[in-house]
């Protein structure tokens, strides 16, 4: 297939990824919608987005193969079965397996992922198989987790070792760890390097979960309080502005949730800003960033680089995009990380960079849904921690991202090309289903021992 | 586990807050900014690489329809074909507005979208991409007039300044001129870093007197009777203890407001403004568009600024109402404010692409006219426009008057520095009971209004009246 034909299949595929992509999103909106509406979990319901998701996943994939003019690259195109037949699998693994887990939500996260893979195997020829080894990686921990979690009653003497080893991981990379970027958030092992502020996220939100309760002292959040702040200190010690923020908001968020203490919250949210303009006036790095978020186009060359390559990417896609593999989404930095919501918005077009953020309010929505259901105080605080984790994280890149607020580097949890990121998102992702296979398991078996009291026969549970 | 699950609940719709800050900056900066941002020169998206180019990109002309800008093959030694952009020599005469590639301004690279053929609808694309041997964008047609830009920039000579000409009714700009300019022709030619500023829409200048019709359509608006105001001039008035100087120091004597506009005394509109007051002012100022982001489709434009607060010393106050102080405007911004009062109040959206013509050659004509918005009313107006006409008829615009012809117009004289000639400012529209024509003449430090750019705007009417305009 020579240039031309290329272009003018691309050309025309736009609209049909539109259409998918407009597909799934709406028929998961509404799904969501009626659940919100009605009370009822719809757990189960998920129509036909499975197949549509692997149509899209196919034609995408299929699209690529034809772009080199010498020939079709049957890599790409098995790339794109491999990736289909390991969602799938997935999928219906879990699905069969657990009972009571929100599907919808986790094929809401395989669409994210999915239009990563299309977006890496684009940038960089093979890129996705990569991706793809860490989301099969990811997502044994998610099943891991969906196991563990309905198990874990009380986390006891665990809670005090990960209180320490959190904040200690973190001192540990701010001072041996692997400058990139300016920032020293990165640990080298063996041939690649992790990202610990990843990891620690985890347990950051899960010793805030079980450790913080409405009915304590003052003198017993200390510990927990003081895990929080050293926690945040590590991560601002790498330089790693953004992962600093959505740290401390993510405290915000659960210590208030988990305490109802407005006096505490609004304290360290006004030490929050006051740290914020101690770091403004201290770090020349602080004032360029808020410079090229004020007006990147006053330099271009330097400062304004990213933000301003970034604008430019998204302004030229136009509604429907350019056409996969037709825009240049080479000249946006750090296009496969943090700038990979420019590149989808590129040759993806303005409706899929919203469907996008549809997605995450729909994670949102429907994490939250699954913690206001939970039966315990910390399942609900686990669930919602991470929920709200997921959802800041993604805020804040595609706030910085389109210029509504300061750039700060962080992934795109599900998009983003690397494997911290998308074994952590996936795991936070199986915090949450293990939450809502415990509410259901717990609704199930309150149900039976209604049904024995009344001396009723059993009846099926399914929802 | 109730106070826990009422947090969630208002954690949630705080988040969802957030998301639904997050989409609508979104779309709407996309929907507002997009075409800038694509048409910014830095975008290597739109660089066409001319040895090899994906896409010829169309012609510029003007709305005469004579050819411009084009693009023209050679075919080197080795026999490949290369292609190049072809400047007519009449380009130097708008340069500003045809702009460079090279330089990065101008037509050539805000209306890229269109030179290069992105408007165009899918089966167009398709049908390029699948029949022709090499695609083609679409030529732009613009608003200018070449024989008008040609006129003015002959009649300025070696004057700096700027001038622009356009239809108050739908908009179009017949003529933008800015001086010092360069010739896009010339490749070897270095141009300093003004003669490439488009003063027409980047220029910011003190307005002087010219601001006086929107101190008095100010006054007008507030809805308080000012008709019986008088004040004394002295030449050198006491305006609430402020030391108030008319131009020259001259007595105009008791003057009420169209006397005041006729003779432009400082001192009644000195007073005027702060009779009224910053708030009054700010806000009619900000209905024409001052202290705002103009985003016109076709033009890219400084920001006018009139700044007063409630920390405005009286001082400040009074010497903003006659336009001096800080408030800076750029001709663009003048003439669409002479515009908005030859059209009865409206506000038009200036225009400078007129039309598209596709590759088989039919003209899509721009038909987005439309009003901008509706800063005066329409008695205001009137009453503005009366007045402008008096100025030329009998106060310091004199030296615009043409037989057979009214004009309305205000001049202006902006101080800038103490050793240096004041600039000559004049802003109008005619013919004054039809309007069909507003202008907007800035000449730096060329003297007062009344004698120089007057006389200069009285000129380029007639020849754009004779021309059929």
């Amino acid at each position: 297939m020579n240039s031309k034909q290329y272009e003018i299949l691309a050309l025309t595929l736009r609209y049909w990824f539109v259409f998918l992509l407009a597909y799934i999103f709406i028929q998961a909106t509404y799904r969501t919608l009626r659940g919100v509406m009605s009370g009822k979990s719809n757990r189960r319901s998920t129509g036909n987005i499975p197949f549509i998701l692997v149509l899209f996943s196919l034609s995408a994939f299929g699209l690529l193969a034809f772009r080199d003019p010498s020939g079709f690259d049957k890599d790409t195109a098995l790339l794109g079965v491999l990736v289909s037949a390991v969602i799938l699998f997935q999928f219906y693994f879990l699905h069969y397996v657990f009972r009571g887990m929100d599907e919808i939500l986790l094929l809401m996260v395989y669409t994210l992922a999915i239009l990563g893979f299309v977006v890496l195997q684009r940038l960089t020829p093979m890129l996705a198989l990569r991706q793809l080894e860490w989301f099969a990686a990811g997502n044994v921990v998610l099943f891991l987790a969906i196991i563990m979690i309905p198990r874990i009653s009380k986390p006891g003497r665990l809670l005090a070792p990960l209180m320490v080893l959190g904040p200690a991981i973190l001192f540990l990379v701010a001072f041996f760890g692997e400058k990139s970027g300016g920032a020293a958030s990165k640990l080298p092992i063996g041939d690649f390097s992790i990202q610990p502020s990843e990891f620690v996220k985890v347990i950051f939100i899960i010793v805030l979960a079980y450790s913080l309760k409405e009915t304590q002292t003052f003198r017993q959040r200390i510990p927990p309080l003081l895990f929080a702040m050293f926690s945040i200190l590590g991560v601002a010690l790498q330089k790693d502005l953004g992962g600093a923020l959505h740290y401390f908001l993510v405290f915000l968020f659960m210590y208030y949730m988990a305490t109802s203490d407005w006096m505490l919250t609004a304290a360290a949210g006004g030490a929050g800003i006051g740290a914020s303009v101690i770091g403004y006036r201290l770090f020349s790095h602080v004032r360029v960033r808020v410079e090229a978020w004020k007006n990147p186009w006053a330099d271009v060359g330097s400062k304004g680089y990213q933000v301003a390559q970034s604008l430019m990417a998204m302004g030229s896609g136009g509604w429907f995009g350019m056409g996969l593999n037709l825009g240049e989404p080479y000249a946006i930095p750090a296009s496969r990380t943090d700038f990979i919501f420019a590149a989808i918005c590129e040759e993806f077009g303005i409706l899929v960079g919203g469907m996008v953020i549809g997605l995450y309010i729909l994670i949102l929505i429907r994490s939250m849904q699954e913690a206001l259901r939970a039966y315990r105080a910390p399942d609900m605080l686990l669930a919602s921690g991470t929920a709200i984790s997921l959802a800041i994280q993604a805020f804040i890149i595609i706030g910085g991202v389109i210029k509504m607020i300061p750039l700060t580097g962080i992934t795109l949890p599900f998009v983003s090309y690397g494997g911290s990121s998308m074994i952590v998102s996936l795991s936070m992702i199986g915090i949450v289903e293990g939450v809502s296979v415990r509410n259901f398991r717990t609704a199930r078996e309150e149900e039976q021992m209604d049904e024995t009291d009344d001396e009723k026969p059993d009846e099926d549970e399914d929802t | 586990m109730k106070h826990i699950k009422r947090n969630v609940r208002g954690s949630l719709f705080a988040l969802l807050g957030l998301f639904m800050i997050l989409t609508g900056y979104y779309f709407y900066n996309l929907f507002v900014y997009s075409d800038r941002w694509f048409s910014d020169p830095n975008n290597t998206r739109i660089k066409v690489d001319m040895e090899n180019p994906s896409i010829l990109p169309g012609n510029i002309q003007d709305r005469n329809q004579n050819v411009l800008v084009e693009t023209k093959s050679t075919i080197k030694k080795d026999g490949k074909t290369t292609y190049y952009r072809s400047y007519r020599d009449d380009c130097r005469y708008a340069a500003h507005v045809i702009g460079s590639k090279r330089y990065g301004i101008g037509a050539e690279v805000l209306y890229i979208r269109y030179l290069l053929g992105y408007n165009n609808n899918l089966l167009e694309r398709i049908y390029q991409k699948a029949f022709l041997d090499q695609e083609v964008g679409n030529n732009v047609i613009l608003t200018i007039d070449m024989q008008l830009q040609k006129y003015i920039t002959e009649v300025m000579g070696s004057q700096k300044g700027s001038v622009v000409l356009m239809d108050p009714r739908s908009g179009e700009i017949l003529a933008m001129v800015s001086l010092p300019s360069f010739n896009p022709a010339q490749e070897n030619e270095e141009p300093g870093e003004e003669s490439l500023l488009n003063k027409a829409s980047y220029g910011r200048y003190p307005p002087g007197s010219i601001m006086k019709v929107v101190t008095a359509a100010a006054a007008l608006e507030s809805g308080e009777d000012i008709r019986k105001d008088t004040l004394e001039c002295k030449g050198s008035t006491d305006v609430g203890g402020i030391r108030i100087n008319c131009y020259g120091q001259e007595a105009h004597g008791t003057v009420d407001l169209p006397r005041a506009m006729e003779v432009s005394c400082n001192a009644y509109f000195a007073n005027l403004s702060l009779d009224m007051g910053w708030k009054q002012l700010r806000e009619t100022g900000e209905k024409f568009g001052f202290n705002k982001n103009f985003l016109f489709s076709d033009i890219k434009t400084a920001k006018s600024q009139l700044p007063l607060t409630r920390n405005t010393s009286r001082k400040e106050l009074a010497w903003s109402g006659v336009g001096q102080g800080k408030v800076l405007v750029s001709p663009l911004h003048v003439a669409l404010i002479a515009s908005s009062v030859a059209n009865g109040g409206e506000m038009p959206n200036p225009k400078l692409i007129h039309g598209i013509q596709t590759r088989n050659g039919t003209i899509r004509y721009s038909t987005s006219h439309g009003t901008l918005s509706k800063p005066i009313s329409p008695e205001t107006a009137g009453k503005l426009k009366d007045m402008m006409i008096q100025a030329v008829e009998n106060g310091t615009g004199r030296n615009a008057r043409t037989s057979g012809m009214l004009i309305a117009g205000k001049t202006g004289t902006a101080e800038t520095q103490e050793d240096q000639n004041p600039h000559s400012w004049f802003m109008g529209f005619a013919p004054a009971d039809e309007p069909t024509l507003a202008i907007a003449v800035v000449l730096e430090n060329a003297g007062t209004g009344g004698a120089k750019a007057a006389t200069m705007a009285g000129k380029i009417l007639r020849k754009a009246v004779r021309l059929g305009y």
